[in-house]
This record gives C-alpha cells, sequence and structure tokens, in this order.
C-alpha cells in the first residue's frame, strides 16, 4: 500500500490495537499525517473557531435572528493547506476513498453519541453529479449511523458572496421524516456558519428541542 | 478534417468534457467514426491509464448510476473516470498527408551528433525502438530535428513525451521555430485548448494517458526510470499512445541497465557538443549538516563554499534532500547574502526565480531535487548538501553534475557533494562521469 496522498511506500507497523480490536488501517504516511492540525484550544461554543468564545461569524447569527438556535458545536481541524489540499481532492476530484482519512477522527467524535446524527445532504442535481454525499461518506467510514431528516434546495453557496450567503433564505425544507428533540447535525467544512444556521432553524421548526453541531473543519 | 476529427483523432476522452456540442459526437458515434466505452472495464481496468491494482481502482456505492461502481485514483487528476463514465474513441483512421515541408533548423552537428542522428532515421525507417544514450549538455534536441522533419515528410504523427513540465515548455518554442508550418501541440497540466490536428505533439508523459494509437513515432524524454521505473503506468500511457508498430526512441543521460539490455539499437554520445569533459564531483565531509542547520548554525564547509563562489560573483544552485531542510536553511542563508532565495516544488514563483538567477539578480537558489534537469545557465555552481541522502541517486547526482559547464564559452565549475558518508549511489554517479570523459576523449 502506499500513502494515499503522496503516493510513497507505507512503511506499516502493526500495533496491538490494530492486531487486538478492530482499526482501520493507516491510509497515510506519517510525514502527510503530521501535516494536518487538530484544534486543541477551547474556542467558539458554537463552532469550535479559536479565540473568543463565540466567533465573529456565530456572533452574527445570534444576533440576527438564530438567538440560541444552536445549543453548541465543535470543529475537529484547522482549513490549513493540508487539509485544502485533502478537501479538494475529496470533494472536487471526488477521490471517496479519502473519506476514511478521518474515520477514526470522525469515530471518536459521535461513538458514544445518544442524540440522532444527522448529516447535512447534497441536493439531488448536485448528488447525481457528484456521485456521493460527503458528508455521508465521512459517516459511513467512520461506522457511525445517521439519519437524514432534510433534502436541500437547489442553489448551491459556492458562488455566493459572504453578504449573499448570510442573507439567503431558505436552504432546505424537511424530508417528512419524524424530526427528534435531540439531534447533531454534521457537516464537513463550516465556512460562515449558513449552511447549519438554516438546517437548524428548519428541523427546529419541526421540533427539534436541542440541536447541537459537528463539522470536521473550520475555515 | 473537421474540427471534431482534429480534436478527437487518435484521444480517449471524457464524453461530457469533449469541447463540442453533444450532437456532432453523437452523430460521429452514429456514423461509426468514434465509439464509446466504459471508463473501467467489467474486469477492473481504467480505459485511461490501464491501471488494474485493487489499491487504485476503488470500488463505491455510486450515486450517479444507482450501483457499485469503480473509480480509477492513478489518473484522478485529469478529471476522474469512474465505470459509468462515458470515453469516447475515435476510430476512423486519418488520411496521411506525406509531401515537402519546411525547416527552420539550420545549425551544425558534431560528428558524433550527426552519427547519432543518421543512427535515428535509420532505426525509424526500420520501424525499431532506439536508445539515445547521450551525456548532459551533448545537445539532444538537435540531434533529433533531422529525424523528426523526415518522419514530418512522410505524413507520420510523431509526439515527444516528458515527465517535467518545465522541459516541454522550454522545448515548445525550438520545435516551433525548426517545424514553422507544422501543427505543434503542447500538452501539459493546465496547458491551453489548441486548435486543429496536432501533428507534433510535446507532452508530459502524464498527458499520454489521454491518446489512444496515435502516434507513429514516439520520443520518450528523460527516460531514465523506464522500463519498471515507480511509476509503471507511465510506461503503459506510452505504449498506448502509440499505434502497436510505431517505434519508440528513447532519450537518457542516465538510463537504467534494463533499458540498455532491453533496447538493442543504441547511439552513444559521451562528450558534450563543445567538447570539453563533464565536470567530476569532489566529495566534502559534512558532519552531522543536519543537526547543525535544525540549531540554526550554517556548516562551515558549506558557508565558506558559498562565499567563495559569492565572491567569484558565480551564479550556484545547492541543492537539499528535503523542504523542510530549506526552510530551516533559508534564514542563515539570507543572513549571508540577501541575494540568496530558495525554491521548492510547490513554490509559483519558481520559473522567475530561476530567470533572475541567470540575469544575475540572485546570487545563488537553495532548492529541492526539481531544478536537477533542464536548466542552463552559464557559470554555474552547484553544491548537493547531503549528497548521501536517499533521494539523490545515482541518475538524480549525473543530472544535477550535468547543470555545470554546459556553455562552451566557461566549460568548467564546481560539483562538491557535501555528505555524512560516501555511499553507493555517489560512488556510482561520480564513476560513470569519469567513464563518460575517458570513453569522450577517444
Ligand atoms: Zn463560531
Ligand atoms: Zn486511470
Amino acid at each position: 500500500m502506499n500513502c494515499c496522498l503522496c503516493d510513497q511506500a507505507l512503511r506499516f507497523v502493526p500495533s496491538w490495537r490494530g492486531i487486538f480490536l478492530y482499526e482501520a488501517p493507516e491510509l497515510l504516511c506519517q510525514h502527510c499525517r503530521n501535516e494536518f492540525s487538530k484544534i486543541t484550544e477551547q474556542g467558539c461554543k458554537f463552532c469550535g473557531k479559536e479565540g473568543e468564545a463565540i466567533c465573529r461569524d456565530c456572533h452574527y447569527w445570534e444576533e440576527h435572528g438564530y438567538r440560541e438556535l444552536i445549543h453548541s458545536g465543535k470543529s475537529l481541524y484547522r482549513y490549513n493547506d493540508a487539509m485544502k489540499d485533502w478537501f479538494h481532492q475529496y470533494k472536487f476530484l471526488k477521490d471517496v476513498l479519502l473519506a476514511q482519512v478521518f474515520a477514526k477522527d470522525m469515530r471518536e467524535a459521535l461513538v458514544n453519541e445518544r442524540a440522532v446524527v444527522v448529516p447535512i445532504p447534497l441536493n439531488n442535481e448536485k448528488l447525481r453529479e457528484r456521485s456521493f454525499s460527503q458528508v455521508d461518506e465521512l459517516l459511513l467510514a467512520a461506522g457511525i449511523p445517521y439519519r437524514h431528516l432534510l433534502e436541500k434546495y437547489g442553489e448551491t453557496l459556492g458562488e455566493k458572496t459572504r453578504q449573499e450567503r448570510m442573507a439567503t433564505k431558505r436552504l432546505f425544507r424537511l424530508n417528512g421524516e419524524k424530526v427528534p428533540k435531540q439531534l447533531v447535525l454534521v457537516d464537513d467544512l463550516y465556512t460562515t456558519g449558513t449552511t447549519m444556521r438554516q438546517a437548524a432553524k428548519t428541523l427546529q421548526e419541526a421540533g427539534a428541542e436541542s440541536i447541537r453541531i459537528l463539522t470536521l473543519i473550520r475555515a | 478534417m473537421q474540427a471534431i476529427e482534429a480534436f478527437l483523432s487518435g484521444r480517449i476522452w471524457i464524453r461530457q468534457f469533449i469541447p463540442f456540442p453533444q450532437e456532432l459526437v453523437q452523430q460521429a458515434i452514429d456514423q461509426g467514426n468514434a465509439i464509446v466505452v466504459s471508463g473501467i472495464s467489467a474486469d477492473g481496468q481504467c480505459a485511461r491509464c490501464l491501471e488494474t491494482s485493487p489499491d487504485y481502482v476503488i470500488p463505491y456505492t455510486c450515486a450517479t448510476c444507482r450501483t457499485i461502481c469503480r473509480y480509477c485514483r492513478t489518473c484522478i487528476k485529469m478529471g476522474r473516470i469512474s465505470s459509468c463514465t462515458e470515453l469516447v474513441v475515435w476510430r476512423t483512421p486519418p488520411t496521411v498527408n506525406a509531401g515537402l515541408r519546411a525547416f527552420g533548423w539550420a545549425g551544425d552537428l558534431t560528428p558524433l551528433q550527426n552519427s547519432a542522428s543518421k543512427a535515428i532515421s535509420k532505426s525509424i525507417r526500420e520501424r525499431e525502438d532506439h536508445l539515445l544514450y547521450a551525456v548532459c549538455g551533448a545537445g539532444k534536441t538537435e540531434i533529433l530535428f533531422s529525424p523528426i522533419h523526415e518522419a514530418l515528410q512522410k505524413g507520420l504523427r510523431i509526439c515527444i513525451a516528458a515527465p517535467r513540465t518545465d522541459v516541454i515548455l522550454e522545448l515548445s518554442p525550438r520545435f516551433k521555430q525548426a517545424f514553422p508550418d507544422a501543427t505543434i501541440h503542447t500538452l501539459y497540466g493546465d496547458s491551453p485548448e489548441q486548435s486543429g490536428y496536432g501533428e507534433i505533439i510535446l507532452a508530459t508523459t502524464h498527458q499520454l494517458y489521454r491518446f489512444q494509437e496515435a502516434f507513429d513515432l514516439l520520443f520518450v524524454d528523460e527516460a531514465d526510470a523506464f522500463p519498471y521505473s515507480l511509476d509503471p503506468s507511465l510506461e503503459r500511457g506510452v505504449k498506448k499512445a502509440g499505434k502497436p508498430s510505431a517505434p519508440i526512441i528513447y532519450i537518457s543521460a542516465t538510463p537504467s541497465k534494463t533499458l540498455q539490455k532491453r533496447i538493442t539499437v543504441h547511439s552513444t554520445i559521451f562528450k558534450r557538443y563543445h567538447g570539453a569533459p563533464l565536470p567530476v564531483p569532489v566529495y566534502r565531509a559534512m558532519w552531522n549538516y543536519e543537526r547543525q542547520i535544525r540549531k540554526g548554525n550554517l556548516p562551515l564547509p558549506l558557508k565558506r563554499w558559498i562565499e567563495d563562489k559569492l565572491q567569484k560573483q558565480q551564479p550556484f544552485l545547492l541543492f537539499f534532500p528535503s523542504i523542510q531542510l530549506i526552510d530551516q536553511v533559508y534564514p542563515l542563508l539570507h543572513k549571508i547574502d540577501s541575494r540568496i532565495e530558495s525554491v521548492h516544488s510547490k513554490d509559483p514563483q519558481r520559473k522567475e526565480k530561476v530567470m533572475k538567477l541567470r540575469e544575475g539578480m540572485l546570487a545563488g537558489l537553495a532548492t529541492s531535487t526539481i531544478l536537477e534537469r533542464g536548466i542552463t545557465i552559464p557559470h554555474l555552481q552547484v553544491a548537493v548538501i547531503g549528497s548521501d541522502h536517499r533521494v539523490f541517486d545515482r541518475a538524480a547526482l549525473i543530472q544535477i553534475a550535468g547543470r555545470v559547464g554546459r556553455s562552451a564559452k566557461d566549460p568548467t565549475g564546481d560539483v562538491v557533494f557535501f555528505h555524512n558518508g560516501i555511499n553507493r549511489q555517489m560512488d556510482a554517479a561520480r564513476q560513470e562521469i569519469l567513464f563518460y570523459n575517458k570513453e569522450g576523449r577517444v
């Protein structure tokens, strides 16, 4: 096997954990693994961004009609160069295998979760075009059960400016499944928080009482 | 020739990315000029790069076709191909246009270059593979011009492949000058779209994945790694791009023993075009250089060497084994002289910095192995820091040494291997250079 990012041969070091407990094989060489940067310090209570207790983006939402809609949340990694490369290859070059790179992190973050795990969906047209849902694949790789509750309308945020994003009206509708009281919304990348706030609003209106969020990356 | 035929001839292309209206594509398929093939065959082979390894052809649940699809990771950077991707292959062979063609090259060849050139022409006529084994600075490109002109007049479609974009970009203007009435396409990672039917294709080896039985004649430059290189898919790419009977001319300054054995017809040039011998590497011990640099000290032998070059106003390249080490050493070098810069493979200003070194605006460059080939700067001096490191194999060290003394005006210069202990690769490189010089003297 070679490292799935740099294609150098992997030196396989069998570990006791790997032999006796089930552990997914490492797909990265040590060098590529070290390039990623975990968020370690306590930051924004909503999105995990390092710095103030409530970051600028989340502060905006709290002041503009989304107060305490999200109970709390976190992100696992910083959006550094290595992560940008990974994200590009995963999402835009459609290298599905790369979902497994963060399987262990996603599993650790969610394995003891009691609330229902709800992935942020793609709209159907995008899904057909991309051929996979990047959030679902992250959860599948981690072995975390999830339930879809939302459907996405036709437009994507990618082409919009910051102001346009924050002013976007409706992104999601319910898919008809029963909405539980407690849930965790999961997405790949937290940029301004529009997607998460929109999803949370739709779910709150349908009866969700406690909504927490988890994203792999905080931009 | 219709535009769509000119584009698709000899190519294998993802259907939805063909730059023509889909109706035209459909028409070509209906008329039997083109066929559609599945991106990944039923038995798991990528139709574009011919990858078969299950480590690289990965199954997953595809939301496009709602079945288990496989996709290829080997050629994913060129746009992902999966089982449900449709690839279009043009089937109708193009009409052969033989006839007199302009030749814009009027230089002189040395007797050695001339006989290699004649031998290559003969191999092409007899459709046999050929190895041009020529030292750095032998003037390889000029050797190829006459055989290529001859092939062009016969109406052959010709490909010149090299592993690096830099090399392709350097060849492009020289070819356009040598063959002024030929349609020449220059293909690399982000190359712009080029119209018409390319008679001569200059391409990075990766771009050959996008051709299928296209060429009557192929030249593979810097074929050191052939065969059985780290990336065997590149060799498959070359084979697939050529017609079954197409001769392949391999060109290398450091061919592997296997290639030398496998290709029976050789031309060898162990003398530079200007006739002076190749500079021979000198070993200089520099113990624990990595730790010293990490601690913020520039090792003394290296410091002295740099100061000497600065004083003589000679441009220099410092080759380092890793980007990390370059980052650590950079402030130390900058302190000696602010006109010392660093480059590495991901540096967007790579070309500008090399240009500045050539023009004398920079004194020296610290670099990873990326600059080992295709760079010619008068009066250049080079030092390899940690020449015993595993990234510097025999071929890389010979190429690095080959950067020095390329111009006839100043055919000498320093090649210093600063090391932590002499190893076999260093010795092999040095022995080989001494061997060339001995052979070249005859
Ligand atoms: Zn926040
Ligand atoms: Zn492929």
